[in-house]
């Protein structure tokens, strides 16, 4: 019986066949947005530093261009919440790497709570920047 | 030992990422709105352009692990063989290409970032 068992045992592992906790979604997502930090927020970081500390008229055009409703404020603000989101998920895993909330129901309490925080300071900067 | 070392430098690394954002936005949010001259006041300081460099090159050290620690997770021939069996054979060739991919890009924009506030 233990031989036909070996013969079916998978080989790859499926990771979309894994329902994932609520936790494991906010680790997962965690990683995610580390990537599109290191990717897109960090160069747009850059760019804009460079171009508000080039002179006087680039900074007055960025500000003009980041105050309206833009493509580029749009990805801008876009691009730090994803940044903010990271920050928040981080701070939770740092607070559990000191033992802080690391019982089952308070990891689940505080991924909601990440969750609910981000969405909350996601619609602020939307609403700022679209009215 | 290497293990618990790079566990230890990513917690210390975002340690010191939250406080430099924190000052950051911190005057970002006292000075606004923000005015060129306030501004360029700020980045020409000494204390920016040190702790902005030191946060430059601790940015690139945590993105370092964390990408590396990615890689290890989901580019193996485990992860990448459900997706195709023939991917997996190739898993150490593509978590290369990748490892080098992001440390080029990060050493790139570590130097970019140094020319760019010390000029």
């Amino acid at each position: 019986m233990s031989t036909n068992h070996n013969k079916i045992r998978p080989v790859y592992i499926n990771l979309f066949q894994i329902r994932l906790p609520v936790s494991a979604i906010s680790s997962i997502t965690h990683r995610l947005a580390g990537i599109y930090i290191f990717f897109i927020t960090l160069p747009l970081s850059l760019y804009l530093l460079y171009f508000s500390t080039k002179s006087y008229n680039d900074f007055m055009v960025l500000k003009d261009y980041l105050n309206n409703t833009t493509f580029l404020s749009t990805f801008v603000a876009f691009s730090f919440l994803v940044f903010a989101y990271h920050i928040l998920t981080g701070v939770r895993h740092l607070l559990q790497d000191l033992h802080i909330g690391e019982s089952l129901s308070a990891s689940r309490l505080s991924s909601y709570l990440v969750f609910c925080v981000w969405f909350l300071l996601s619609v602020f900067v939307f609403t700022r920047l679209f009215t | 030992m290497i293990g618990s070392t790079l566990f230890y430098v990513q917690r210390y690394s975002a340690t010191y990422l939250l406080a430099y954002t924190i000052w950051i936005a911190s005057f970002l949010i006292v000075n606004n709105p923000l005015e060129y001259n306030s501004w360029t006041a700020f980045t020409n300081q000494i204390d920016f352009l040190v702790l902005t460099s030191l946060a430059a090159a601790v940015s690139i050290i945590h993105a370092f692990i964390g990408l590396w620690t990615i890689g290890t997770d989901y580019f193996t021939s485990r992860t990448l063989g459900f997706l195709s069996v023939s991917f997996s054979k190739y898993a150490d060739t593509i978590r290369g290409a990748y490892t080098i991919l992001f440390s080029v890009l990060g050493l790139s924009i570590f130097a970019i970032i140094l020319l760019t506030i010390w000029s």
